[in-house]
């Protein structure tokens, strides 16, 4: 062959997507959206999954329909009608996606995020993510290593038309939710975590809303409780729910940091639409660096890394160290095992969580399988417990990245061959 | 000489393409039905300096590239 490019020209449309999602998450976080999470897909599905199942699996704190979720894959659907890409698909192992996702996510909120918030993370300063990535490469090293060895989840065949428009529909489906609770609350056996919320380190916490002079003003927890003298919180008993010092020392919950629902939603919308033209994928471009020496792919996340980084310097939310930094943790083998873990299973799922989502919304039934595994691991993962803190890996941490990877491997040199 | 992707998630469809490509043949018809995959096949094929041409079918796309 006498010409051989590495990098082609779609480098350029991969790396101008990576950018252009890296500015608008960026700027997301300075309308209010949590420390480095203007886009975690991870996030913001266990924060949807919040809303429908609440405090019954300790999601009080996470509780709020991500519009970023329902943008992207109305954006998504969009663009692929638009470009007759929309095609109902599935029947490729579609079970083995459901696990394939549930142990990303378990992964992933091990870690405190998804395979793109580790590279939004570093784009704002958080070096803990530089383990995180290390843990992609890890992961993604395995994965290549299996599809040499020929993994293969078989394929996938047309399916009826109404399968395909099962994401689509349960984004419309959130987006009417999200419009009515943002009107009137939300409706019976919802939870919306409230807006600005801090909760302080005391066991149950007490959580209040901040006033205009940055005293608390309403206490949401426990219910009925008081501001009492100097600060603390009273419950309606009378007993001291957070002394003066607690709330003062108090955290946002994540649930309660968001952008305005419109700004999400068309932040959201734009991103669904690039991410669906560009085919970008938060572990593609490692992938098949490493696999078929193609490195179109890795401009996608190099530019996501450049977009947030100079967006955050931009809007002074840059803050490099290791310390202190937004939902994170400084547990470096804890980051790399849990990346590693998600990193693996990402590659066996044929794309990264953020690429399972556009493809839900393209008619792909097994990418929507593996949506509600993450969601059902969102879950699972906040009922027993296991998700990280600020504070590091819970007790069950270590134990459910062992389990989700000994899985993963079983997964990914037992089915081998599986299409002519 | 044709190869039939359609159905097989990412990276598979460039991986079996890249293995076609080894045979260094004059001309390859690729049928795949993602829009990811026909992407991902037809950047490969341009990139290992063929000429490719894609045709929309009930079932997807044919790709096909001749040496140029």
């Amino acid at each position: 062959m006498a010409t051989k490019r590495r990098v082609g020209p779609s480098a350029w449309i991969l790396g101008g997507a990576g950018v252009a999602i890296g500015v608008i998450a960026a700027w997301l976080v300075s309308q209010g959206n949590p420390g480095n999470m203007g886009l975690c897909i991870a996030c913001f599905l266990r924060d949807t999954a919040g809303f429908f199942i609440g405090p019954a699996a300790n999601m009080g704190a996470v509780a709020y329909i991500r519009p970023e979720i329902v943008g992207l894959m109305l954006g998504a659907t969009l663009a692929a009608l638009a470009t007759k890409e929309f095609r109902p698909r599935g029947g490729s192992a579609t079970a083995v996606r459901f696990l394939l996702g549930f142990v990303f996510m378990v992964a992933a909120l091990v870690f405190l995020g998804c395979t793109v918030r580790a590279w939004l993370r570093l784009g704002g300063g958080d070096l803990n993510a530089l383990w995180g990535i290390l843990g992609i490469v890890a992961g993604v090293s395995v994965g290549v290593l299996a599809l040499r060895r020929g993994f293969d989840l078989g394929r996938a065949g047309s399916v009826p038309r109404a399968m395909g428009w099962i994401a689509p529909l349960v984004a419309v489906v959130l987006l009417v939710l999200s419009v009515v609770t943002a009107l009137s609350g939300p409706p019976n056996g919802f939870t919306v975590t409230t807006a600005n919320a801090l909760a302080t380190g005391d066991d149950p916490p007490a959580v209040f809303v901040k006033g205009a002079d940055g005293a608390p003003a309403d206490v949401v927890k426990p219910a009925g409780g008081t501001v009492g003298a100097h600060g603390s919180i009273i419950a309606s008993d009378g007993s001291v729910a957070a002394s003066a010092a607690s709330v003062a020392a108090a955290k946002p919950q994540p649930g309660g940091k968001r952008a305005p629902l419109l700004i999400s939603l068309a932040a959201g919308l734009a991103i669904g639409v690039i991410a669906q033209r560009s085919r970008f994928c938060s572990v593609g471009g490692i992938r098949d660096a490493l696999l078929v020496k193609r490195f179109d792919l890795l401009f996608g996340v190099l530019g996501l890394l450049l977009g947030a980084f100079v967006a955050n310097v931009a809007l002074g939310q840059f803050h490099l160290g290791f310390e202190g930094q937004p939902i994170a943790h400084t547990d470096a083998l804890g980051n790399f095992a849990a990346m590693a873990v998600a990193g693996l299973a990402a590659v066996l799922l044929g794309g990264c969580p953020f690429r399972q989502v556009i493809m839900s919304a393209e008619g792909d039934a097994d990418a929507f399988a593996a949506v509600v595994g993450m969601v059902a691991g969102a879950v699972a993962s906040h009922y027993f417990g296991i998700a990280s803190t600020a504070k590091g890996l819970s007790s069950l941490g270590w134990p459910a990245l062992a389990a989700g990877a000994a899985l993963l491997v079983v997964i990914a040199f037992a089915r081998r061959g599986q299409t002519a | 000489m044709e190869l039939d992707v359609r159905g097989l998630s990412c990276p598979i469809p460039l991986m079996r393409t890249k293995k076609a490509l080894e045979a260094d043949p004059d001309q390859l018809t690729v049928l795949a039905d993602s829009g990811t995959a026909k992407t991902n096949v037809v950047n490969l094929l341009k990139d290992s300096g063929y000429v490719v041409e894609v045709a929309e079918e009930p079932g997807g796309y044919r790709i096909s590239a001749r040496r140029g």
